[in-house]
């Protein structure tokens, strides 16, 4: 059974770090094409509905120099990236890509995209407390789908976005369920492995991920879980990567017992509600449903205390902040729950996420002086 | 027993070797770090100052970014924890460090009981460094170790960035080039290393003692441009530069208690 969690494991970063060969299968099986998902939020379940296979575009770790020309250096890490892979034609392979733009880097890359696949761009609303906001995101939608008809050819009935949305919040609820299982088992899912399960979710079919995610959470179940004895920590911010910088929490002993990353854990926080409401509405509802993201509007500033409940159920020693470089969102809510933690007692540490970097010796500095002072 | 805490940073290596974690036996400075021969070269050196070999020692623990690569070492640990543990031995009303080495700078807050309560360190970029001042020192055409005394007989510190040393260096050859006095450009350039070290201590906020440790702590002219930053007076470490190997070597010493405890 231990071999069978390693296969397992292996056939997850497999997939998480080959996308294109992703594509090319699903085009060889289905007929049918690719649609990229660039960051943040986005109603993938549209996409599925068509039979394409939605793709997340979170960047990637080559070394950035054609980009430097289209972008000033303080765009983030993984606009750099996107646009490096952009200018290299590694997004040729899709059919179109979709872009929501909640911040300003993004609402300006989707303005500038020249890839051979067309930006198909949608808002979402700033304000997340009024019923006209969810009818403006469904409108949203609504032109969002028609522009996905057209490229992909295929009309997207009722029926087939219920089904989509179904296999979606199942697959939600598995990923939770597995982000509750790695806590339990970090001996047996390191840091690296249990991003890699996260991250393969954007490059495979949603049931087939889950149905994968079933079985490895089965087979780590055959054993028991067993006492951990390096540190705890809760890690928030975009994403983590490259697998150096996670590779640091594995080596230091410091097991991810829940996460609050785009990348990762805010893609499965909210369902898409049940109802009898046109499906569409009820995925524009979802953006009012969202917590605890610095790109969706937050007037009461919830993430702190969301972050010290996760501290609390989870028993972490402390959080670490992955502040992805350049992401002023990400940035201006930092020094609210800081102060927060100070208040609660609750340590945190910020280690700064580059894309691009190879060299982690900074990183590996701060995360050791944080578990020897744990 | 002795204990030995040895210290690879990036500029230079530094030993010290405790006997029974209270009394220092021999210290010893090789300005070449990690990657150099300059490890070697330290333990050498410790070895003919103590007459002791790393054979006598109980405990050995590595410290700053060379740590890794130290085979005779039995534990490596953050030059973090260790400097904090050398402050606070030597000065027990530390509560504020500013750590200024060849290529980072580091703010760590300490609880009454001298553990870390919190700590910051520079992003990936070399301005307000020790090769901050190398490169300065080079396009100055003055010593590191005269740049105090150029320091403290300026008039009008001129004015110099603090947020990038390539541009830095601009500004100084472009403040020469216009006949500025070097007194001036060089006090403007410990402004400029004050002003990068003071942010990160405001950001973990000042408690005194403030005390000032790290290669660059042997610059006095650096410590008073701190002292006016900061608008209050701070200590310099005994030897700035030995306080990480320092706290490597008192915490080589509870490594080995704890090891014979628990034999």
């Amino acid at each position: 059974m231990e071999q069978n969690v390693k296969t397992l494991l292996e056939q997850f970063r497999t997939i998480a770090a080959n996308p294109k060969k992703a594509v090319e299968d699903h085009k060889a099986e289905t007929g049918k094409g690719a649609i990229g998902m660039m960051p943040v939020y986005a109603p993938e379940e549209m996409v599925h509905a068509t039979g394409f296979l939605p793709v997340g575009l979170w960047g990637g770790n080559r070394p950035v120099s054609k980009a430097r020309t289209y972008l000033p250096p303080f765009a983030c890490s993984i606009m750099q990236q996107v646009m490096e892979l952009e200018c290299d034609g590694a997004y040729d392979i899709l059919d179109a890509v979709v872009f929501s733009v909640p911040c300003d880097t993004l609402k300006c890359m989707s303005q500038k995209w020249k890839g051979s696949a067309p930006a198909l761009v949608f808002t979402h609303p700033q304000n997340r407390g009024l019923e006209a906001a969810n009818r403006f995101l469904e409108h949203e939608y609504a032109v969002l789908q028609e522009k996905l008809e057209e490229v992909t050819g295929v009309k997207v009935t009722n029926v087939a976005l219920e089904q989509s949305i179904q296999v979606y919040n199942e697959n939600r609820a598995v990923m939770r369920e597995f982000a509750k299982l790695a806590a339990e088992y970090p001996q047996v899912i390191s840091a690296v492995d249990r991003h890699a399960v996260f991250k393969a979710r954007m490059f495979m079919e949603k049931s087939r991920h889950t149905a994968l995610v079933r079985e490895l959470m089965e087979a780590v179940r055959a054993s028991d879980p067993q006492p951990w004895m390096g540190k705890k920590v809760v890690v928030t911010g975009i994403l983590v990567e490259p697998d150096g910088l996670l590779s640091l929490f594995d080596e230091l002993g410091l097991a991810i017992v829940a996460d609050d990353l785009a990348q990762e854990s805010r893609q499965v926080r909210v369902d898409v509600p049940e109802g009898d409401e046109a499906p569409l509405y009820r995925l524009a509802r979802v953006w009012q449903n969202m917590y605890g993201c610095p790109l969706a509007t937050d007037t009461k500033k919830a993430r702190g205390p969301m972050l010290q409940d996760m501290v609390r159920k989870t028993g972490a020693d402390a959080v670490v902040v992955a502040m992805m470089k350049f992401c002023d969102p990400e940035e201006w809510d930092y020094p609210i729950y800081h102060r927060q933690f100070g208040e609660w007692g609750i340590r945190d540490l910020m280690i700064e996420v580059d894309q691009e970097a190879v060299s982690f010796e900074q990183a590996r500095t701060r995360l050791q002086s944080l578990v020897e002072t744990l | 027993m002795y204990t030995m805490g040895i210290d690879v940073g990036s500029s230079s290596s530094k030993a010290v070797i405790l006997r029974d974690g209270s009394e220092v036996v021999a210290e010893a400075v090789v300005q070449a770090g990690t990657g150099s021969s300059g490890p070697g070269r330290v333990l050498e050196e410790i070895a003919a100052r103590s007459g002791l070999k790393v054979q006598d020692m109980a405990f050995i623990l590595a410290t700053g970014y060379g740590r890794s690569n130290l085979p005779m070492a039995d534990k490596q640990m953050s030059e973090i924890t260790c400097h904090a543990k050398g402050v606070f031995f030597e000065e027990p009303t530390a509560r504020t460090i500013i750590d200024i080495g060849g290529q980072d700078v580091k703010a760590i807050a300490l609880t009454d009981q001298g553990t870390i309560r919190q700590f910051y360190m520079n992003d990936k970029c070399a301005a307000g460094t020790g090769r901050f001042l190398e490169v300065m020192s080079r396009v100055l055409e003055v010593g590191l170790d005269e740049m105090a005394g150029y320091h403290f007989r300026s008039q009008h510190p001129a004015s110099v960035s603090s947020t990038c040393t390539v541009f830095a260096e601009s500004e100084v050859i472009s403040l020469l080039s216009q006949g500025m006095a070097k007194e001036d450009i060089i006090a403007g350039v410990h402004f400029s290393v004050a002003a990068k070290a003071c942010a990160l201590a405001q950001r973990v906020g000042v408690r005194e003692s403030v005390v000032l440790t790290g290669g660059v702590g042997q610059n006095s002219g650096v410590a008073d441009a701190i002292q006016k930053e900061l608008g209050q007076q701070i200590l310099v470490a005994r030897d700035p530069q030995l306080t990480g190997a320092l706290g490597a070597a008192l915490l080589a010493y509870e490594e080995q208690i704890r090891k014979e405890k628990s034999a």
